[in-house]
């Protein structure tokens, strides 16, 4: 035996291990895992959107977290009046990094979609959670991670204990699904039936689920004495939390926020340049009390990002009815007829915002010049309706 | 720093680095002053200690050999062993010492109790240190010269924790003639690492869980079956902790160049009490029968003395292992079976019988449940559930059932095939296959962020 034995034996059981590691969890395990883990969760969502049947080619897709107050059944109801069809995979406590990985996801093709609606609590860079080194991506993206994304994913962190441990996500599937896999060991035949049922099930229950009832109606914030007054049905802990929420202080605008925005956002209207779809921003319904006073920045980087080419920048005050506390169930997120309003809301106005059902998928050929290059498509579609801020 | 933990990997492939590129006559001060910086990760107050005992050891044992007369050699081999048996002593069975003598003369448990930490492997080094000055004393080892070379032989990091006890003679053998791991030595000492990581991560921490579970609260697991599967699956998880612990000491040594001897021989498929003995930490059990059983007679003096030596060995066996009523119970009922055998007649049989295979493993099975019990009274309450009924319920998963049965026919294989040495020397494909399979256990069931320290540690 040669001294060089040894490198080249560990050499290789490196090699086979990689292999034993991807072809157990590279091919097909993330389709059995478990629907209540947080990966399986977000697997659920994106598993409900590829297998959903398309009715056209005027499919919208919001994506987002728990803020997106989007009822797709409501929504849809329209569909006869608007042509559009919308659908969700906004999935509470995802971030702009999410929602890049799961629209290559469900879009590989980049054709599937007339429009992709990307929301914002604010169109300032003010960041009221750090999210750039936010370790609960990794849980959420490990099904989604490819090969190809260790560099680019991993540096996407900026400490490098996080980037080790999203190195690691992306390599070693196994070590990323070691839980969900030993759970799995234990109670096989409950999870396998557990997954056929959400499979079956599980766009029924995002679709037709029934929201907060409660409201906040009787809410008063005495911004200058930093003092909330909140409804008696709440408990304690939704009155912390609502306390916690609105009386929070405003972050500065911070550039790191800016460049993750740049970063995550602009790789989805990247994904999308030279494609028929359209990525839209808006911005969502802040609250039940919106605080007063905030300047805004004209410089942003949403701003900044609606000048590429297929972004469309919609009105920041667009859905500032909807801020009411009749409508909130809580600090953030809208209750159920808040959700019923703005999924109407949002479906007219996707409408309004994209044109005619039809004409998003004939203009792709219209609009390449003689250079075939594309124009700035936000340019033309939203000059004459929503002026830029 | 734990030898599983990433950071005793960064530690060990540094030590290797400068340990290679050094020249020879540097090397054993790289491994030493490596060694000292692996005890002082745990306490480096404790580092002192260490030192002391390595100067007095290293002292008595010259001044033996200079000794002119047989009484002054006899005061160093004394002013040696009380050193470290008093050193041992205060720091291991002060407490337990002092508590039963307060109860004694009607006084609180913890009127004398003192907040003392265990040194680490403090056991383990002081039998090294015993055993090297005994063996000066009886003419069988010459005194080393070097201080740094004892100070390695007793602080060396691979063993410093929880053993084996290496013998002076085996380690210096190493040391003076040392040579470089062959590519199959090479290759051997990775496999044990992997192996043993194996066996500490993917099965003793696992049936860790369960017996943990069982034994803090046994009245939660009604029914003999679940108090048979909490006993069982610490029967397990100790085997394949200090088994695990042991394969990786070797290894690390084996890739340094050293090498340790064999510390466990499969004792779970032993035919009898005695062969038992013969297979789990031979270390220990070669050092109490050569400088305690054979000291006080051996089998020399009549059946009666025989096994009055057999159970004074065990029960100071089972003392050693710490300072509890437990263990000495422990050891008594491991020198009565022995005892038992010997009177008997039983020998053990070069052949598996499975039927006193499994005999045996049930009896060193319940002699665990002294040492893994924290009281006596939750060991005879354990030891009462185990038989009576009703029978309640299986507390294993059926993959950890599956992982036992891997493990038993693993064992059974060696038993016959010796697969195990032999690995090395197979084709490249299969050692590489082997441990991929080893690499992928440990990826799906072995490493998490939460270390279990191993069982032995605590000795």
């Amino acid at each position: 035996m040669t001294r060089l034995q040894l490198p080249l034996r560990l050499g290789l059981a490196l090699v086979f291990f990689l292999a034993l590691d991807s072809l157990a969890f590279r091919t097909g395990y993330t389709s059995i895992l478990e629907p209540n883990s947080t990966a399986g969760y977000l697997q659920q969502f994106v598993w409900n959107e590829i297998h959903r049947p398309l009715t056209g080619p005027n499919q919208v897709l919001a994506v987002g977290d728990s803020r997106v107050g989007l009822k797709t059944r409501v929504a849809n109801l329209l569909t006869p009046e608007t042509g559009y069809t919308l659908a969700t995979i906004a999935v509470p406590g995802t971030t702009p990094r999410c929602w890049y990985y799961m629209l290559r996801e469900v879009d590989p093709g980049r054709d599937r979609y007339a429009a992709i609606l990307v929301p914002f609590d604010t169109y300032n860079d003010r960041e009221f959670e750090p999210v750039a080194d936010r370790e609960m991506d990794l849980r959420y993206l490990a099904p989604l991670l490819r090969l190809s994304d260790l560099w680019s994913f991993s540096m996407s962190y900026t400490e490098w204990p996080l980037r080790a441990l999203a190195a690691r996500t992306v390599l070693l599937k196994g070590m990323a699904f070691q839980q969900d896999f030993q759970a799995y060991l234990a109670h096989r035949h409950a999870r396998e039936e557990n997954v056929r049922l959400v499979h079956r099930m599980g766009a029924f229950w995002i679709y037709n689920s029934v929201w907060e009832r409660h409201n906040l109606e009787g809410i008063e914030v005495d911004w200058a004495a930093n003092r909330v007054r909140v409804p008696d049905w709440a408990d304690a802990a939704r009155r912390r939390e609502i306390e916690e929420v609105l009386l929070r202080p405003v972050p500065p605008i911070t550039p790191s926020y800016a460049a993750y925005r740049l970063r995550w956002i602009g790789a989805i209207v990247d994904r999308y340049r030279g494609t028929r779809t359209r990525i839209v921003f808006y911005r969502l319904p802040r609250g039940p009390v919106a605080r007063p006073g905030l300047p805004e920045d004209a410089a942003s980087s949403v701003r900044q990002l609606a000048r590429r080419p297929g972004a469309m920048l919609i009105d920041e005050h667009t859905f500032d009815s909807l801020e009411r506390p009749e409508l909130f169930g809580d600090a953030m997120h809208l209750n159920e007829a808040g959700g019923i309003e703005f999924s109407r809301a949002l479906a007219q106005l996707v409408r309004k915002w994209l044109g005619p059902a039809g004409i998003a998928s004939t203009v792709r050929d219209e609009r390449k010049d003689v250079s075939g290059r594309v124009p700035t498509r936000h340019a033309r579609v939203r000059a004459p309706q929503e002026p830029a801020r | 720093m734990l030898f599983h933990t990433p950071q005793f990997f960064l530690f060990f492939v540094v030590v290797v680095a400068l340990f290679y590129a050094s020249p020879r006559p540097f090397r054993k001060y790289i491994l030493l002053a490596a060694s000292y910086f692996f005890y002082m990760c745990w306490n480096a107050k404790f580092i002192l200690l260490i030192m002391a005992l390595t100067a007095i050891d290293y002292a008595a044992a010259r001044w033996i050999r200079r000794a002119a007369t047989g009484a002054r050699r006899k005061a160093a081999l004394v002013t040696s062993l009380a050193a470290n048996l008093g050193f041992l002593g205060f720091f291991k069975y002060y407490n337990f010492l002092a508590s039963n003598l307060g109860l004694l003369i009607g006084k609180p448990a913890d009127a004398w109790a003192l907040a003392i930490i265990l040194p680490m492997g403090i056991s383990f080094h002081t039998f090294q240190s015993m055993s090297y000055v005994i063996d000066v004393y009886r003419g069988q080892q010459e005194p080393i010269v070097n201080v740094v070379d004892y100070a390695l032989y007793i602080a060396f990091f691979p063993q410093l924790v929880a053993g084996p006890i290496v013998r002076a003679r085996n380690f210096f053998r190493d040391l003076y003639d040392w040579r470089a791991p062959d590519a199959a030595e090479q290759l051997l000492g990775v496999w044990l690492v992997v192996f043993g990581l194996v066996k500490k991560l993917v099965v003793a921490d696992q049936f860790a869980r369960l017996a943990d579970a069982y034994f803090a609260n046994p009245a939660a697991y009604p029914g003999w079956l679940a108090a048979w599967s909490g006993v069982l699956a610490f029967s397990i998880q100790i085997f394949f902790d200090f088994s695990g612990y042991t394969d990786m000491a070797i290894g690390l040594a084996h890739l340094l160049g050293f090498r340790f001897p064999e510390n466990f021989r499969r004792p779970y498929l032993a035919s009898s009490i005695t062969d038992f003995w013969r297979r789990w930490h031979i270390s220990l059990s070669t050092w109490l029968r050569d400088y305690l059983y054979i000291p006080l007679g051996g089998n020399r003096g009549g059946r009666l003395k025989t096994y009055r030596n057999l159970l004074l060995t065990m029960l100071l066996g089972g003392l050693w292992h710490g300072a509890s009523w437990n263990f000495v119970i422990w050891g008594g009922y491991h020198g009565g079976l022995l005892a038992a055998e010997r009177a008997l007649g039983l020998e053990p049989k070069p052949s598996l019988n499975p039927l006193r295979v499994l005999l045996t493993f049930a009896l060193a099975s319940i002699g665990w449940v002294f040492f893994r019990a924290r009281t006596l009274h939750a060991s005879l309450e354990i030891l009462w559930r185990l038989f009576h009924a009703p029978a309640g319920h299986l507390t294993w998963p059926h993959w950890q059932l599956w992982i036992a049965f891997a493990s038993l026919a693993l064992a059974v294989a060696e038993e016959r095939f010796q697969w195990f040495e032999r690995l090395p020397e197979t084709p490249a494909w299969v050692y590489s296959g082997v441990i991929a399979v080893c690499l992928l256990c440990l990826e799906l069931i072995g490493f998490t962020d939460r270390p279990v320290p191993f069982v032995y540690f605590q000795f």
